[in-house]
């Protein structure tokens, strides 16, 4: 793992709008990482005390079925973001995360990043609002999913 | 008469059609037939290979007794044609050349969609859902001939699992003609190494420029809605996206009214329709 810059971090989607003297202070608790394919960067029921912000590659969310291979659940790349159990209880990982393809990231302590943001609310809005935005965004995606549209008619749920 | 005939997926086959004794007509990119199964019954199919003079390809997936019997055609069957019908994609220098005196020309009170310029010196953004990549492939092939005359190709493509997705074993030559291919499935079956989510999250990785960008979609009407609002919040003009919607059609003439959409026969005045006037059409759950 290496340090970031402010630039490189306020390039990132994620941030990017964010105050400078905040992307200079989230800078100060980042690092870049690159990890080969097949990495994984964490495991369901881990303790969640990280983000990473991708750059390039693929990342797998996976979760764990018995007698089953696991199931991705969602693949996140370059300019989302993964890793959003840190925010609130149980701060645990609820899927495990694997690189699909080699991957760069900035991760970020977020154990730093919470007391940041009690430190500074206006910080704490400014991330809590993206985050939302990953958030609902994520779960209108499953929503649609689960509409099965790809289906035929007979296949559907509710087909008649 | 059925040329030949190929597997795609588990439901889906296309057929390369000859003509048995009448010439078929040329067609454009996005238009449809009616495809006859004998004593069977007519249904409406997307043309998914590009004109070529000497035969149609029909991509059909069997979701019913009409399209079960055409899936199951063999080379050497006769099948009834009708057609080429309605709108194109506006893609190709044949298509502009080639259309209808009457396109676009309103006449006798009658309603038709304006002629869609070819997207050339433009980036095309393709976005299909399942079996949608149909008639948009017939389109991407029409421009892959012709790659100098387009900027950017990006196609997006969105399946329910990888063993449905359609064409599957065509992407590699697509991105090898010069075309970005990017795929997402719904469901991810051990050993899948791309992406799992749908297909409105890949325009994440997709830098648009939205002043030089036509979309052209084709997929599930929802999956095609919320696809064109999301391109259309990335600053593209709702008159450059272009949608292929699907009504129950019949006649293929505009006489019937099976297909109609508010003041529009599909038929006649689609399948392809660009977002700003099919968008209020949509949004009506009463149509």
């Amino acid at each position: 793992m290496t340090g970031v810059l402010p630039a490189e971090l306020g390039e990132h989607a994620f941030l990017r709008g964010l105050p400078a003297e905040y992307i200079a202070r989230l800078a100060q608790v980042a690092a870049a990482v690159s990890v080969p394919a097949g990495h994984r960067f964490f495991e369901e029921g881990g303790r969640a005390v990280q983000i990473w912000l991708i750059r390039t590659g693929r990342v797998a969310l996976d979760l764990h079925v018995r007698g089953r291979e696991p199931l991705i659940v969602e693949t996140v790349g370059g300019g989302q973001v993964v890793g959003l159990s840190w925010v609130c209880p149980p701060y645990e990982w609820q899927y495990g995360a694997q690189a699909l393809a080699p991957t760069t990231a900035i991760t970020l302590d977020t154990t730093a990043v919470l007391s940041y943001c009690d430190q500074d609310p206006v910080l704490g809005y400014q991330l809590i609002r993206r985050l939302m935005t990953v958030a609902a965004d994520r779960l209108h995606a499953s929503r649609i999913r689960l509409l099965d549209l790809y289906a035929a008619p007979s296949q559907q749920a509710g087909a008649t | 008469m059925v040329a030949s005939r190929r597997t795609e997926t588990r439901d889906t086959v296309t057929l390369a059609l000859r003509p048995a004794a009448q010439p078929i007509g040329s067609h454009r990119p996005g238009q449809f037939t009616m495809l006859y199964a004998f004593g069977v019954g007519e249904v409406p199919i997307s043309i998914s290979g590009p004109p070529n003079g000497s035969e149609l390809l029909q991509t059909i997936r069997a979701v019913g007794a009409v399209t079960e019997a055409l899936c199951a055609a063999e080379p050497g069957r006769l099948i009834g044609v009708r057609g080429p019908f309605g709108t194109d994609w506006g893609v190709g220098l044949a298509a502009s050349a080639d259309r209808p005196a009457s396109a676009g020309r309103p006449a006798d009170g009658e309603l038709t969609t304006p002629v869609m310029a070819d997207p050339a010196g433009k980036d095309v953004l393709v976005v299909a859902g399942g079996i949608g990549l149909a008639p948009l492939r017939s389109a991407l092939l029409t421009m892959l001939a012709a790659r100098e005359r387009y900027r950017r190709i990006t196609v997006l493509v969105g399946s329910r699992s990888p063993q449905e997705i359609a064409f599957a074993g065509e992407l590699s030559s697509w991105r090898a003609l010069g075309a970005e291919v990017h795929v997402t499935v719904d469901r991810a079956s051990a050993g899948w190494r791309g992406d799992v989510g749908v297909v409105t999250q890949l325009l994440d990785r997709v830098d648009i420029d939205p002043a030089a960008t036509i979309a052209l979609v084709c997929g599930p009407e929802v999956m095609m809605r919320l696809t064109a609002r999301a391109l259309a919040g990335r600053g593209i003009a709702t008159a450059d996206i272009r949608l292929s919607l699907e009504r129950n059609m019949r006649c293929g003439i505009a006489e019937c009214g099976h297909c109609q959409l508010g003041p529009l026969l599909l038929c006649r005045d689609g399948p392809v329709l660009d977002y700003e006037r099919a968008g209020p059409l949509l949004a009506i759950r009463e149509l």
